[in-house]
């Protein structure tokens, strides 16, 4: 569920509910919206211990 | 004498859902076909067809670093597809007052100081590509 924070989308606190086409990624990168889901952050391959 | 010229004092400029139609002094809608020539040795006149559509949406916007502002909303789409929603007024929708929406525009570029020692910052944005549909009903 995605929650507006920007006035420039509709009320803030309610939730957003995007049409075709809208950029999410967008709005959460610039701060235009929020989301109550976790982002699965990238996996980073760690170098093997030296010994 | 035109009897009803548009004046747009008023109108809505919606990019990526996010109204931005206080920051925007200039949009222009460019709906274009491609014309593909389909002239034969029979005809006198050169004759064409439609090819794919190519249409493009430019704005002028004031730069506003601030938070829901200008940078925030435009500094993440560049290199992706987003939607754009213009109306000549930012009233109900109607045929009068038609609204056009260009669906998977592409940003490629976009100029985050574009500044000049005593003038107000503004940007150029351009739009291209994507699908332009005309509505005049809610």
């Amino acid at each position: 569920m995605y929650t507006i924070i920007s006035p420039r989308l509709g009320t803030p606190g309610d939730e957003f509910i995007p049409e075709d086409g809208v950029n999410i990624d967008a709005l959460l990168d610039g701060g235009l919206i929020s989301t109550d889901t976790v982002k699965k952050s990238s996996k980073v391959k760690s170098e093997p211990k030296e010994q | 004498m035109a009897i009803s010229s548009t004046y747009l004092s008023n109108p809505s400029v919606t990019i990526n859902a996010v109204d931005l139609s206080d920051q925007c002094t200039s949009a222009v809608i460019n709906y274009v076909s491609e014309q593909l020539e389909n002239t034969t040795f029979s005809n006198t006149s050169r004759s064409f067809t439609s090819g794919l559509y190519s249409n493009t949406v430019t704005v002028t916007l004031y730069q506003s670093y601030s938070a829901s502002e200008t940078e925030a909303s435009i500094y993440n789409l560049v290199g992706t597809t987003t939607t754009l929603v213009l109306k000549p007024t930012s009233s109900a929708v109607g045929a009068t007052n038609p609204s056009y929406t260009l669906t998977g525009a592409f940003l490629s570029a976009h100029t985050p100081i574009n500044a000049s020692l005593g003038e107000l910052s503004t940007i150029d944005l351009t739009f291209a590509g994507g699908v332009l549909t005309k509505a005049t009903s809610a």
